[in-house]
């Protein structure tokens, strides 16, 4: 086989593969967020792993009860709740998430509450460029002591973007400010279905 | 397999069923991560006017160990059946250009439950903590920031000492230098490590060194590394200069750099990259300057096509310049 051969091959299989749709899934990553962990549990001193199973079943759970929402192929397979922990007293959980927007996907690491609200959260990624206005208090307070149908309820019509009455707070950042309440709304669901039974074990 | 690691594999399991004997949180297929690994690679090496191919059938885990306190640790075993087809040259783990072996990648145990203030311990075999590799894991993949080429090899037996602490991840080894042999051969060990900031920024520095002795070439480096990262656009760079002493034949300088310019698409589906690699030797006429262009494409949960090129834009005193082209499929299920 010729070099120039395998570069024209490489060119055409490029273009043919941009105009290709979305489908398919990466492999899970398996990087643990320690730091953030930390930076949301300072008091942490130890930390409990459960690894459950995100399959097409939970996809079509997602996609019923989030109308015009799936789950990015990245967040397929086997993916990891923390439960923070002090000791053995449980301080919470933690929940990382990605979430596709027009910068790349966003990975988000909630800490959520014994009750499922969130607490707090931290980028593990997120290449916006108004990224620090979304690290502040009063964006973060949008979703902050927020449970699965309170932020349900910030959703407008269109089952993907926020209400323009939430998004005031968004300080600009309303692009941002939907992707991390989609995220939000799906961390939570997820964890309630898959995570939930085992949850009330402890 | 090599007796060596295969009793450490062994030790490895031995471990997960000590867990499971034990009144635990977990069982064993709580928290285990695992998939088949498949993959086809075909290389038309063009100085050598040559064709091969190599096949790749393994298992790929990931343990999380529990008990009712919290994590005690986590372990990768990756081990694949890996068949050669006219392929030149032989790498090191084979005996000629035809041959299959089953090769252990990553099997390893890393023991997180200590103190804050303490260092994860990690035994087993791994990949040096050296350079871009640290936070890029490139095994399996055409993508490679060449680190067995810059130390002598990319895995080794060993002990590690590792954290993320704060604003800072840092991870040193010292390992025995016997590649996929779980001895020191000959003398041969490696003092590797690298100290960096936290590897999910979108702006991220490290620096690494290494000292060792392997294949009897005795090698120290010291390398900084680099990763900056607006939007879906990556520049990445690696620079790493040092000695190598060939069979005590005398201190020869060497200097090594990498720069690369990748692209995401927005749905982390598709991954572009250009990477221009510069190779400096003391005593050699010419500089090895490289050019490398690849992607990889997910099309499904479990598919993957990758491509790469690689092509030398300087002349070589002796020999023809270097063109490699690759393909590889690769299906994990």
């Amino acid at each position: 086989m010729k070099m120039h051969a395998i570069v024209l091959i490489l060119i055409l299989l490029m273009l043919i593969l941009l105009s290709g749709n979305v489908n398919a899934i990466a492999y899970c990553s398996l990087r643990d967020p320690v730091a953030q962990i930390a930076e949301l549990y300072p008091q942490k001193t130890n930390q409990l792993s459960i690894v459950k199973t995100v399959d097409d079943n939970i996809r079509s759970q997602v996609q019923i009860a989030l109308p015009s929402n799936d789950l990015h192929f990245s967040e397929l397979g086997r993916h990891t709740l923390y439960i923070a922990m002090f000791g053995k007293e449980i301080l919470g959980y933690v929940h990382v998430r990605s979430e596709q927007s027009d910068w790349g996907l966003v990975e988000i690491v909630w800490a959520i509450d014994k009750d499922l609200r969130i607490t707090n959260f931290v980028f593990q990624r997120c290449r916006s460029p108004k990224k620090k206005i979304a690290q502040q208090s009063d964006f973060k307070h949008m979703f902050i002591g927020k449970n699965y149908q309170d932020l349900k309820q910030q959703l407008s019509a269109d089952g993907v973007t926020a209400k323009k009455s939430v998004l005031t707070n968004a300080q600009g950042a309303h692009e941002l400010a939907n992707v991390v309440l989609r995220c939000a709304l799906k961390t939570l669901l997820l964890t309630e279905v898959l995570w939930g039974e085992e949850l009330e074990k402890l | 397999m090599k007796p060596l690691p295969f009793i450490l594999l062994l030790l490895y399991l031995t471990f997960f069923f000590s867990v499971l004997s034990v009144p635990c949180y977990a069982t064993f297929a709580q928290n285990l991560r695992w998939s088949i690994d498949g993959s086809a690679r075909l290389n038309h090496n063009q100085a050598l006017d040559n064709t091969s191919r190599i096949y790749a059938l393994g298992l790929d885990t990931h343990k999380v160990f529990t008990n009712s306190n919290g994590d005690i640790g986590y372990g990768v075993g990756q081990v694949y059946w890996t068949k050669l087809s006219n392929h030149m040259p032989v790498p090191f783990l084979f005996s000629s250009k035809d041959d299959s072996d089953f090769i252990i990648r990553e099997a390893h145990l890393n023991y997180t439950a200590g103190p804050n203030w303490l260092p994860n311990v990690r035994v087993g075999h791994f990949t040096l903590p050296f350079g871009l590799e640290e936070s890029i894991d490139t095994n399996g993949r055409l993508l490679d920031y060449y680190l067995g080429k810059n130390l002598g090899t990319k895995l080794d037996w060993g002990v590690s000492l590792n954290k993320v602490i704060n604003q800072i991840e840092y991870n040193f080894s010292y390992t025995l230098g016997g590649k996929d042999k779980a001895k020191s051969v000959d003398g041969s060990y490696a003092v590797t490590g690298r100290i960096g900031s936290l590897s999910h920024h979108d702006f991220v520095v490290g620096v690494s060194f290494f000292d060792g002795q392997i294949d009897d070439i005795s090698r120290k480096r010291l390398a900084l590394d680099w990763q900056y990262y607006w939007g879906t656009w990556g520049l990445l760079g690696e620079l790493a200069l040092g000695e190598n002493n060939k069979r005590s034949q005398g201190w020869q300088k060497e200097k090594y750099s990498l720069i690369e310019l990748n692209k995401t698409s927005i749905n982390n589906q598709l991954k572009l990259y250009s990477q221009f690699i510069i190779k400096n030797k003391e005593f050699q006429a010419s500089t090895d300057k490289l050019i490398n262009i690849g992607f990889s494409y997910q099309f499904t949960t479990q598919l993957e096509l990758s491509m790469s090129g690689v092509k030398q834009i300087n002349s070589p005193a002796s020999g023809q310049k270097k063109q490699l082209a690759s393909v590889q499929l690769r299906y994990r299920y």
